[in-house]
């Protein structure tokens, strides 16, 4: 196979790219709603109790779906535990790559029309949303290389008369349970990187987004993967129960947030009657994400960097910027310029390419944002708020940014997963780390300075699982920043990195002698 | 804006060649004498940069200068970086003596920032301005300052524009310039400063929002008779910048004033295109437009950003098709004379000889043309372009030392780049192979 490359992003300063996209969202439009049915093995089950809506636009219905019910989990589960998923993971690692490279090759043809979905079922700006299924494509490349390099087999030493060799296995069934907020790209990644090491994968895609995990599943069924192997069950908390709990299945794959992951880990651990194994949990969960900007940092740069990390896709990433420390010398200025900055952000529609900080998700996460806000003027002050589109039917909240918070405040410890951004003075790098390492989480982290020693102390002392120097704090690329983060935040795998397969086999050593009647034979 | 086009290699005729060459060598021979600080100060660039650790170091403490709050605290950013560029524990006492180097370097810093930053404030340069009158050269006032990122700092810089373009009018009445020339008064603005709201992927989203700060500035132009020079940056703000102009210049209240310059950048594949956008500017006024030809200063940024994307460079790989593109460019923007006023910003003798062999060999000669050159690198070539009988202009920014830092790097880089050609000329490669067709 040749050497892994990652995608290309749209190039959207070419007015001849931004006809493209407009005309893709057209074309989308007219085939609203799109249908997520349940698909176990050869049947689809259509239905409609699920309905996922425009977030900017909550009259247009995007995605019609059937909940999958205990009986269809287990259905689903069952038979790809059987004899039709395990076909899968007998299939040679070259054959299953092949499978997943010519899944690329159609997501790369069909990209505008995945990315548009994003932009209508998520409100995901057309940036991140193409920058969404590019990350897809990449997932499906890497792990395809990556399964093919595991196929290999691990290092072992060899002795004369001694032959010994170490290979993985698959685990079996793997439940995938995805977030909306990368609806095509971290679905895609889980479920690739189950298959690509010879899992079957029942997948659960978010409650907000089952129009765009249908279109990714039916991608990769198209591309091969066996019904059997691959199943589709929408719906919300019961169903995602139901597939944690099936003593059938062997690793949960989950991105999500803290409380729903610390449920899983806790369920997944329970010994099922008869269950003949421990299920692993590979879980990204959410974070505090602190970025410090020292006293020698170039605020031009800095504040850049900021805006983008905090506000992008109204901060509705798990590795979004949340709170800035910065050295007291520069704090007025840094708040002065960031306030100004917040005034000017522009708030709306998703398909609006001009559009900074788009709607939220649903009305939960408005209702959240909107008591932070609250909350923030009684404990601190805002520092600036932007304006909000006033005759939009959606859920919007104005991005905010706040200081003079105390420190026993939770809008600094917890996560809020929306446009809201903290800033405090702190005396220098000591404090800062200090603060750092008083949070639960340890996802991704930000420093800006140019001095190194302060970057190679953040380096060695941060306990984040992404740290970006001088530059934004979102955005990680396959392959080049393998993803995931530590405590609280995750149990640790790096998704799109070398070692990401390695969560969903098991390894083996055989060892053979090779002696008979005193000689290597 | 179409993809690029394939490059064709020139071929200018045998007489045009031999122009070029005659052009060049009475250029350098009216060159004067450099000063004896400028000699110090490039041998001590050009010797810093021959060391790859040392080039890193100084380039970062350059850069880092302006927010240290003492020398000891620059000084122990300097010793950080050479570390950090591979010293050891056991390098202490060279660290010192680098470090003692260091030192020397940051009072030339403060030099060098006056060398390419004249002064801090347009009342202060102009004296610099005036010595430059005097001796039949212009001058183009750029106001440096950080990054735009909120509408007060796009409001503060369309002020400061305006007091500019107050104080260069005051200084220029009674300065007469021919028909074919543009006003004594002249300031470089820059497009990103008059907004905060550049989104290179929604670029009709700031065009707004810095219009009414450019038509503030252009009114002002106009009651004191000046120019004004719209400066084209990186390609992210490219469109924006054409929008901008596109809209503003159509409107009957400039239409026939004040006088309006732009910039066309060689080393973009699409350059010739965008020319055509410029040449339809020209078409729609009453008075000329002035282009500013340059090769580019963001060739860096670009190909970073590129290659980050996995999209193809927007700019030329080579000196030399950047070099032969400007060149068709020149004569392209000549033959659009009287519609099109040419500045040809280079420093490149080839290139300054090619406009001034082309143009006499038109039937317009040097009407609508003149030379400019960045204060600092290209002064001494100024004295020559105006002894040999040439119209030169000298970039003149102003500001303090931390909002330049970006131009003032950038600057640096240029003097000493293995590409540049002030420093081939400074390693005294031979005339005739720098006088060479590219």
């Amino acid at each position: 196979m040749s050497e892994f490359v990652n995608t290309p992003v749209l190039d959207l300063r070419r007015p001849a790219v931004r006809e493209q996209v407009g005309a893709a969202l057209a074309d989308l439009d007219r085939r609203l709603p799109i249908a997520a049915p349940v698909l176990i093995g050869d049947e689809a089950r259509h239905g409609e109790q699920l309905t996922s809506v425009d977030p900017g636009a909550t009259d247009r219905t995007v995605a019609v779906a059937a909940v999958a019910s205990t009986v269809e989990v287990d259905r689903a589960v069952t038979l790809a535990a059987g004899e039709g998923g395990r076909a899968w993971g007998r299939r040679s690692a070259p054959e299953r790559a092949a499978v997943l490279e010519r899944a690329a090759g159609i997501l790369q043809e069909r990209r505008l029309e995945l990315a548009a979905m994003a932009v209508r079922e998520c409100a995901k700006p057309w940036r991140e949303a193409d920058a969404d299924v590019c990350e897809a494509i990449d997932f499906l490349r890497y792990y395809a290389r990556q399964a093919v390099e595991l196929d290999r087999g691990g290092a072992v030493a060899s002795i004369p008369g001694e032959s010994n060799r170490m290979d993985y296995r698959p685990l079996g069934v793997v439940a995938v349970i995805a977030p909306w907020n990368f609806p095509v790209a971290i679905l895609c990644g889980m479920t690739s990187g189950a298959l690509a090491a010879g899992n079957c994968a029942v997948v659960k895609p978010a409650e907000q987004s089952p129009g765009c995990g249908a279109l990714l599943v039916a991608i990769l069924h198209e591309a091969g993967v066996p019904a059997a192997a691959l199943a589709l069950v929408p719906g919300a908390a019961e169903t995602g129960a139901a597939l944690v709990e099936h003593p059938l299945v062997d690793a949960v794959a989950f991105t999500g947030s803290l409380a729903v992951g610390a449920g899983i880990v806790e369920r997944a651990a329970r010994l099922a009657p008869g269950q003949d194994h421990f299920k692993r949990v590979l879980a990204e969960l959410g974070g505090k994400n602190c970025a410090y900007v020292d006293g020698d940092a170039d605020l031009d740069d800095a504040i850049g960097a900021l805006m983008a990390g905090a506000f992008a896709f109204a901060g509705q990433k798990c590795s979004a910027t949340a709170r800035i420390l910065v050295d007291h010398v520069r704090h007025d200025e840094l708040a002065e310029r960031m306030a100004g900055a917040v005034a000017a952000l522009h708030v709306g529609q998703a398909e609006r390419l001009e559009t900074d900080v788009p709607p939220l998700i649903d009305r939960d996460a408005m209702e959240r944002l909107e008591r932070a806000g609250v909350q923030a003027e009684a404990e601190g002050t805002v520092l600036a708020r932007a304006q909000v589109p006033g005759d939009a039917n959606g859920w919007f909240v104005a991005p905010a940014l706040v200081g003079g918070l105390p420190a026993s405040s939770s809008l600094l410890s917890t996560e809020l997963f929306g446009p809201l951004l903290t800033v405090e003075p702190v005396a220098g790098a000591d404090d800062a780390l200090a603060r750092i390492d008083a949070l639960p989480f340890g996802l991704t982290g930000g420093v800006f300075s140019r001095d190194p020693d302060t970057i190679r102390r953040f380096a060695r002392e941060s306990p984040v699982g992404n740290l970006y120097v001088n530059r934004g704090m979102t955005g990680a690329m396959v392959g080049r920043q393998p993803f995931g983060g530590n405590r609280l935040s995750g149990t640790g795998s790096k998704a799109g990195g070398p070692d990401y397969l390695l969560g969903f086999v098991e390894p083996r050593v055989v060892t053979e002698r090779t002696v008979r009647h005193g000689l290597i034979v | 804006m179409q993809p690029a086009q394939p490059q064709q290699r020139t071929s200018p005729t045998d007489d045009l060649e031999v122009a070029i060459l005659n052009r060049g060598r009475e250029l350098v021979a009216a060159e004067p004498r450099r000063s004896a600080w400028r000699t110090i100060d490039d041998a001590v660039t050009r010797r810093v940069s021959a060391e790859p650790r040392l080039r890193s170091a100084f380039y970062r403490m350059v850069d880092v200068a302006p927010v240290c709050r003492s020398y000891r605290d620059l000084g122990a950013h300097f010793v950080a970086y050479l570390r950090r560029g591979g010293a050891g524990r056991r390098d202490a006492a060279g660290i010192a003596a680098l470090a003692a180097l260091g030192l020397a370097l940051a009072v030339a810093n403060r030099v060098a920032g006056r060398r390419f930053i004249v002064a801090s404030s347009p009342q202060r340069a102009l004296p610099y301005i005036e010595g430059l009158w005097r001796h039949d050269i212009g001058a183009t006032l750029d106001l440096l300052g950080e990054a735009v990122v909120r509408a007060e700092e796009a409001d503060s810089y369309a002020a400061r524009c305006l007091e500019a373009l107050e104080i260069l009018g005051r200084a220029a009445v009674g300065r007469s310039t021919a028909a074919d020339e543009m006003p004594a008064a002249n300031l470089s603005v820059k497009p990103s400063a008059l907004t905060a709201e550049i989104r290179p992927w929604a670029p009709w989203s700031a065009t707004g929002d810095a219009a009414a700060r450019l038509r503030a500035i252009l009114r002002k132009a106009q009651e004191v008779d000046a120019h004004v020079h719209v400066d084209m940056e990186s390609l992210d703000s490219r469109e924006t910048t054409l929008e901008l102009l596109g809209s503003v210049l159509a409107e009957d209240e400039f239409r026939a004033g004040p006088s309006i310059g732009v910039v066309l950048q060689a080393y973009l594949r699409d350059a010739a295109d965008v020319a055509e956008v410029m040449l339809g500017y020209a078409g729609e006024r009453d008075g000329p437009v002035s282009v500013r030809l340059v090769k580019g200063a963001y060739w860096d940024h670009e190909t970073i950003e590129a290659t980050e994307h996995g999209w193809e460079s927007p700019v030329f790989g080579t000196r030399a098709e950047t070099d032969r593109n400007f060149e068709l460019l020149t004569r392209k923007l000549l033959d659009a004379r009287p519609r099109i006023r040419l500045a040809i910003g280079s420093h490149n003798v080839r290139s300054i000889a090619h406009a001034l062999a082309y143009a006499d060999g038109s039937g317009r000669g040097r009407a609508g043309l003149e030379f400019q050159v960045l204060r600092g690198l290209g002064d001494e070539l100024a004295f020559a372009i105006a002894a040999c009988g040439g119209r030169a202009r000298v970039y003149t920014p102003v500001g303090d030392l931390i909002a330049g830092m970006a131009y003032l790097v950038r600057r640096l880089l240029e003097n000493t780049s293995n590409d540049s050609f002030l420093v081939a000329r400074g390693r005294s490669a031979d005339l005739e192979s720098l006088l060479a067709p590219p």
